[in-house]
């Protein structure tokens, strides 16, 4: 969900998305992902375009400013997590 | 795309959609449809069959269903885990307590019907198993519903406490006597309505005479006395399940108050027992005086017992039991010069 948020300050839509978290490293399964999506917006931590100008109408996702708030504060708990991990590796 | 290729993803889709409310779904036809296109457009790009692609791509998305209940955040499970325990507790409760009442009442109104020994048992586990159905039936419905109602289910969760640990004497123990009193109250209801069509003496034309005055009945009293104890058994179940607070504990002893005085009452005016009922007995007329005097002695003691133990809940906010033993040492060592009137 954070790499979303994160990911997602470029707009995206779904299928290119799924592509892209798997380059990345993320390997979500479509059908977690696009439910995951529309909870994401429903929550206003996404915002949404539809893209008419290409032969297939897709729908664009956006990080919001709360979904940017809510991104930074997940990161800086996922690095705590992170720092206190590898503080237990030097000490064993 | 081929016609056959566009049947499958056209069921496909039809079928999540048909699971999801209607405002949703032209939105997420269009979004779904332009996801599984990109999908196989990927596959056959990189050399795949048509169909093949698309069958791989609909089985990677899975069931129809789940998909449905993932978009429309619905939940896969008929209870979840932040109602499960409630879940049980309450029917574990309401198993042992009514259960067993209403097996009870079953085969003591048939027995006293003359019933012979097998029907009799029969009936009585016949009732058990009905009422077990029944219990369990609407316990896990009300349950079933709450947890797809977020408005009841997002009401604020309690809290656990270290206070909801049990003390001594052992909630084993308390909620021992909270079934005690519970079994108690329903088989004495039962008894009390069944009471004037449930008699040992019947008058010249066959019909039975009730043991309590028709007095409480055409007046209506009696439903009172009866609301009255169910509403103090509510306050007493809902003792071992909330913390000490000061509403809960005033309505506790005021209904206790207040279902003593009505007895009291009753007794004192000499409206409890049926006079007809006395004389075809044959019962010497003292009994109606004594047990009058008997209930009314009861019920002060009663009165004492509810008013002291709250006394001593609110010096302790907490829900305790006052042992008499200490405090009447305590008493009596305090006023050495009189002796203590119980």
């Amino acid at each position: 969900m954070l790499a979303c948020l994160l990911i997602l300050k470029q707009p995206n839509y779904g299928y290119a998305l799924l592509d892209q978290l798997d380059q990345s490293g993320f390997a979500v399964d479509a059908n977690t992902l696009y439910p995951l999506l529309r909870r994401l917006e429903k929550q206003g931590l996404l915002t949404s375009d539809w893209n008419t100008e290409e032969s297939r109408p897709r729908k664009f996702y956006r990080t919001s400013d709360q979904g940017l708030t809510l991104a930074d504060a997940l990161r800086r708990d996922w690095e705590e997590l992170h720092a206190a991990f590898h503080a237990l590796k030097e000490e064993s | 795309m081929t016609a056959t290729t566009s049947t499958l993803t056209d069921r496909y889709v039809d079928l999540t959609l048909r699971r999801l409310p209607a405002k949703q779904r032209p939105d997420i036809e269009r979004e779904l449809r332009a996801s599984i296109a990109d999908a196989i457009d990927d596959r056959t790009d990189a050399g795949s069959d048509p169909a093949e692609a698309e069958h791989a791509v609909l089985t990677e998305l899975g069931d129809p269903a789940r998909l449905a209940a993932d978009y429309a955040d619905r939940p896969l499970h008929l209870i979840g885990p932040s109602l499960y325990l409630d879940y049980v507790r309450l029917i574990v409760a309401i198993l042992v307590t009514v259960v067993p009442a209403t097996a009870a009442a079953t085969g003591f109104i048939r027995i006293l019907q003359g019933g012979a020994a097998g029907p009799v048992i029969g009936d009585t586990i016949g009732t058990a198993l009905t009422t077990t159905v029944h219990i369990v039936f609407w316990t896990t419905l009300l349950f079933a519903v709450i947890e797809r109602t977020s408005s009841l289910r997002a009401g604020p969760a309690r809290q656990w406490t270290p206070d909801a640990l049990p003390q001594p004497p052992s909630r084993r123990a308390r909620h021992g006597a909270v079934i005690a009193e519970i079994v108690t109250v329903v088989l004495f209801t039962t008894l009390v309505l069944l009471s004037p069509v449930v008699s040992t003496q019947t008058d010249a034309t066959g019909d039975p005479i009730g043991i309590l005055s028709p007095w409480l009945w055409q007046t209506g009293v009696v439903y009172g006395f009866l609301g009255l104890a169910i509403a103090a058994l509510g306050v007493t179940v809902a003792k071992s399940y909330v913390r000490w607070s000061v509403p809960v504990a005033v309505t506790a002893v005021l209904l206790s108050i207040a279902t003593t005085t009505l007895l009291i009452w009753i007794a004192a005016s000499d409206r409890l027992l049926n006079p007809a009922f006395v004389d075809a007995a044959g019962w010497p007329s003292e009994v109606a005086y004594w047990t009058n005097a008997g209930l009314i002695i009861a019920a002060v003691l009663a009165v004492v017992h509810a008013v002291v133990e709250s006394a001593a809940g609110f010096a302790a906010r907490s829900w305790v039991t006052p042992s008499w033993k200490p405090m009447i040492h305590t008493i009596v060592e305090k006023i050495p010069a009189r002796a203590p009137r119980r």
